[in-house]
């Protein structure tokens, strides 16, 4: 998977490999900074993967909340005159934090921690994180499959009849 | 469109566009109520304190698993003001599939109008137009007095010819042929 910046249409695919790679740095980071929850995510809003306990948080929300809020404030950067996004999102609770960054221009990492936790710790670690999943995603092994190869004409029937069912029209 | 191929999960973004006051959010709370909560997300609106949607609605529908693969649909709404262009600009980003919400009243056209050529530009920014993107409208408050004829509205506002429903989302008429119609539009994009 190559780390450009994608435009309308146009697919991101993940392969099984990164994900697992992905999710592993996911993890040690959660264990390191002893946050609450962290959630990796697409930076659109679709989760990719988390670790930690979420509790009763619904992951597609928080998700597609964290990044039209990190997207709503990029977009300020640049009325600004900023040439990227700002570096990171951080908002104070009266229990716990939330910390918002980017990876690269496709992804985001959601870090929630509880107040007791130093932000200075979260920052460090949490940058370092970032630079291993840059890179990660850097030298990602270019030969994706084609969604073409994962949705065929039979997907499209089936979906259609699935929605048909689902929506009981 | 993001493919996570370890989960099997197809994620996908539809966008309810329009003018002000058209009825997106009207078609996004039909949809909530009307499904099976297992298959659906919270329905979240982040609004003004008039209640008209501030920066957008948001609810995810997840259906069933289709040869071992999970699609999930991402629905979203943008706010229809005229001074909210740059939160529509972000929305938009990464949509895969619009429902232009249409107002049928005659008065409305204008803004109907504006709001399409405003969604035409922003795709134009992102490189895609209207030509080629799955889209569907909804021709919405058929149950009106004042409404414009269906073939006024198709000759001033569908010039690609895209999918069209008569809609009453209050009522729930045509809200969810519209949200299949738009899905499958996209879908149908992908596997050709």
């Amino acid at each position: 998977m190559s780390e450009k910046q994608l435009g309308n249409g146009q697919q991101l695919i993940l392969s099984e490999e990164l994900y697992l790679k992905i999710s592993k740095l996911v993890e040690k980071l959660t264990t390191s900074t002893g946050a609450e929850y962290i959630v990796f995510c697409e930076v659109n809003g679709y989760p990719v993967t988390h670790f930690g306990d979420i509790k009763e948080v619904d992951l597609p929300t928080i998700s597609s909340l964290a990044a039209g809020n990190f997207s709503a404030t990029a977009q300020m950067a640049s009325m600004l005159g900023e040439n990227d996004s700002f570096k990171y999102l951080f908002h104070e609770g009266e229990e716990q934090n939330l910390y918002i960054s980017n990876v690269g221009f496709n992804f985001l990492l959601i870090v929630v921690f509880r107040v007791e936790v130093a932000l200075g710790m979260v920052r460090i670690y949490t940058k370092k994180a970032i630079a291993s999943l840059g890179e990660i995603l850097e030298n990602a092994n270019q030969e994706e499959k084609e969604s073409k190869e994962f949705l065929d004409l039979e997907f499209k029937t089936l979906l259609s009849e699935e929605l048909s069912r689902s929506l009981k029209l | 469109m993001f493919i996570n191929h370890a989960l099997q999960e197809i994620n996908l973004k539809i966008v309810y566009y329009g003018p002000g006051l058209s009825g997106k959010t009207s078609n996004l709370e039909f949809i909530y109520k009307h499904l099976d909560p297992k298959i659906r997300s919270e329905l979240i609106t982040l609004n003004t304190k008039e209640e008209r949607t501030l920066y957008f609605d948001f609810m995810q529908l997840e259906l069933g698993q289709i040869q071992g693969k999970k699609p999930k649909f991402n629905l979203y709404t943008v706010p229809g003001q005229v001074y909210y262009r740059f939160s529509r600009k972000v929305i938009l980003k990464g949509v895969d599939g619009v429902v232009f919400v249409a107002d049928s009243q005659k008065s409305r056209m204008g803004e109907n109008l504006d709001s399409l050529l405003d969604l035409e530009k922003n795709l134009i920014e992102t490189g895609c137009t209207l030509q080629d993107f799955p889209w569907v409208i909804q021709y919405n408050k058929r149950d009106l007095p004042e409404i414009e004829t269906i073939e006024k509205l198709q000759s001033r506002l569908n010039f690609f010819g895209a999918p069209f429903y008569k809609g009453v989302a209050t009522k729930g008429h045509e809200v969810l042929s519209t949200l299949q119609g738009v899905i499958e539009q996209v879908i149908q994009k992908i596997v050709i």
